[in-house]
């Protein structure tokens, strides 16, 4: 007759659900359920303008690249399993990548090393060719399956020809990405280095050109000064202007990312560039196994501590 | 043997087990006086018995909870391998065919089919830490010495995209020699694999440095050099004495380079991806030197196993539950 007694008794229930719990772990201890993974290549600008220090580091002026490398490798580290990280860099008018996506969890001490030796001395040649560049890198990964984040400041170097600007009619639309603007937005001198790596003082005004020259010249109504169609189409006069010093051409960047049909983000936090980039747009769902056990842990647990619970009647325990 | 569990602050559901201390869990019922029951060993020991099966079956509960498991560890091995920087030529004429040509299907160019036989050869050596570096007009760091081969290989499929400017040898060789220099010991042995279709004049500055850091560093260079059609050689003597220089040849002069840096160093002259295919199975063998690596072990989740230790102590409380005794 114990037996039936001790049915009567709340512990009896606790324990036995206890124990039901229990045998749920080993029931059904994972479900299936939908996990956001991304996969982006990152393709950072390290022309000369990258180098201006316009961005503060612990309160440190730092490079527009330094500031880039801090912020993707904290990006990185925010990425969920199982998604892709590739990098690469732009000069001139293309670019080139270091490596393919990879899954970011297992290759994250990898990633981080490549990022931190991304270096503007690694250019092949000058120029800052960004629409081009853009357009280029779009049609190399158009296939890749991955998103591109295009990093740079905007700054085309030497200056477009407005009659010869990069055609995206082909490429809108073909696959998703984000430009995103580095730098701040009043003019900051370009340090300038000589083949030892050393810094020598910044660009001057005499260093480079400040219009553009190349191909035909923009055709206008109003004769240009000097005008002579082969051997001055752009006029004669000196043209001096700010492109020795850089800051970020927003607006430029706004135009080239609508002309694209991607979004654009102003580098300031990296928490920020991270809540652009998980984002449902560039998010795939994969299916992953979630802990059921916590749950029916945590559940035997509590009933533990309901069936141990001091009782708060004076009564004595033995 | 060493543990250690994923999320520390779940331990501080240790302090449930001060419960059953001060309950047993048994029901109780009103007794006149407790005084005149005589004391009984056994029943103490039941008394804490049951405690003890209660605190165990918190703790493995909160132990599972917490993560616990067996740390990472390493263990030592000697095996087969080698460190091995992969030094890539990424110039121009590399996205040519042999023929110096523009691929047209029916024959591959330079750069896929170094992309295919180096995914190969890497394929084929699990234990080596391989880097991967480039050059063209300036050194480009791709992937730094790693076991991880998934990432290696990215790297080298990377190499396959359209290829850049000129080609600046001594950069990209001072850049594959920065790999060791890094390191702050020497297991196993250093090598440099260089793939390229040319060669250039080297400065006299990087000659300097080459000479010391590759001397320094104890380093092996092989150099597979894919030549195509119509360039010179790197045994090749000029007709013309005048033309024995380091502008006009510099393929011969790089290899003579080489060949007077006092290195362990092999030049494979492939001019088809068969005899590419061949320098790299000989390289194969020849760096299949013991060598001493550390492997780790990834960390052993010992959650199912606490579970199971609960459920067994939860399972005798209900039973000890069911056997109680109403006066």
């Amino acid at each position: 007759m114990n037996i039936l007694n001790n049915l009567k008794d709340y512990r009896f229930y606790c324990l036995s659900l206890a124990l039901l719990s229990m045998l749920m772990i080993f029931i059904k201890p994972h479900s299936i359920k939908l996990n956001p993974t991304y996969n982006f290549t990152f393709i950072v600008d390290i022309t000369r303008s990258m180098n201006a220090k316009d961005y503060q580091l612990k309160n440190e002026a730092v490079s527009r690249l330094q500031f880039i490398k801090q912020a993707l490798n904290k990006v990185v580290l925010k990425l969920p399993c199982e998604s892709k990280v590739g990098l690469g860099i732009f000069t001139e008018r293309k670019s080139t990548l270091l490596f393919e996506p990879i899954e970011v969890c297992s290759s994250y001490a990898e990633i981080e090393n490549v990022i931190d030796m991304i270096d503007w001395r690694m250019v092949w040649a000058a120029d800052s060719r960004i629409s081009k560049g853009l357009a280029s890198t779009m049609t190399q990964l158009q296939n890749s399956g991955s998103h591109i984040i295009f990093l740079t400041d905007g700054q085309e170097a030497p200056p477009v020809n407005p009659r010869y600007k990069t055609d995206f009619s082909d490429l809108k639309g073909k696959l998703k990405g984000l430009l995103v603007g580095v730098g701040g937005l009043h003019n900051v001198p370009i340090p300038k280095y000589n083949n030892q790596g050393q810094q020598q003082g910044f660009y001057k005004q005499g260093d480079v050109p400040h219009r553009s020259t190349f191909g035909m010249a923009p055709t206008s109504s109003v004769p240009v000064e000097g005008y002579n169609a082969r051997n001055a189409p752009f006029g004669s006069a000196k043209v001096s202007g700010d492109q020795h010093l850089t800051h970020l051409y927003e607006p430029y960047l706004q135009q080239l990312s609508h002309e694209v049909g991607w979004s654009y983000h102003r580098l300031e936090m990296s928490e920020h560039l991270n809540s652009v980039l998980q984002t449902p747009e560039f998010a795939k769902q994969q299916k992953g196994l979630s802990d059921n056990r916590t749950y029916f842990a945590v559940f035997s647990l509590i009933l533990l501590a309901v069936i141990y619970f001091p009782s708060l009647r004076k009564v004595n325990y033995f | 043997m060493n543990l250690a569990v994923d999320y520390p602050w779940v331990l501080l559901a240790l302090l449930l087990n001060l419960l059953p201390l001060f309950n047993n869990g048994v029901s109780q019922s009103h007794y006149p006086s407790v005084q005149i029951l005589p004391a009984d060993i056994l029943s103490s020991f039941i008394s804490v018995l049951i405690k003890m099966i209660a605190i165990a079956a918190i703790t493995f509960l909160v132990l599972a909870l917490a993560g616990l498991n067996r740390g990472q560890q390493s263990r030592e091995h000697i095996g087969y391998g080698a460190h091995i920087v992969l030094l890539l030529d990424i110039s121009k004429s590399m996205d040519y065919t042999y023929a110096g040509k523009a691929p047209d299907g029916s024959e591959e160019s330079k750069s896929s089919a170094a992309k295919r036989l180096l995914t190969e050869f890497v394929k084929k050596r699990p234990h080596d830490r391989i880097g991967v570096a480039g050059y063209s007009t300036s050194p480009l760091f791709f992937m730094p010495l790693t076991e991880n081969k998934q990432a290696v290989l990215a790297a080298i499929s990377a190499t396959d995209l359209p290829a850049l400017a000129y080609t600046n040898i001594s950069k990209g060789l001072l850049m594959g020699l920065s790999f060791f220099q890094q390191q702050s010991a020497q297991t196993g042995s250093r090598i440099i694999l260089m793939v390229s279709d040319g060669a250039a004049v080297i400065d006299p500055d990087s000659e300097a440095k080459i000479r010391r850091w590759s001397k320094q560093l104890n380093v092996r260079l092989y150099w597979i050099f894919m030549r195509s059609e119509n360039s010179p050689g790197l045994y090749e003597k000029p007709e013309d004495p005048r033309d024995d220089n380091a502008g006009a040849m510099p393929e011969r002069y790089l290899h003579l380079f080489f060949s007077s840096l006092g290195i362990p160093y092999k030049a494979y002259q492939a001019e088809n991806p068969r005899a590419v295919q061949e320098a790299i199975n000989d390289i194969n063998k020849l760096e299949n030197m013991p060598l001493y690596y550390v492997e780790k072990i990834p960390k052993q989740d010992l959650s199912t196993q606490c579970y199971l230790l609960a459920s067994l102590f939860i399972s005798l409380l209900l039973a000890f539950k069911l056997v109680e005794a109403k006066p």
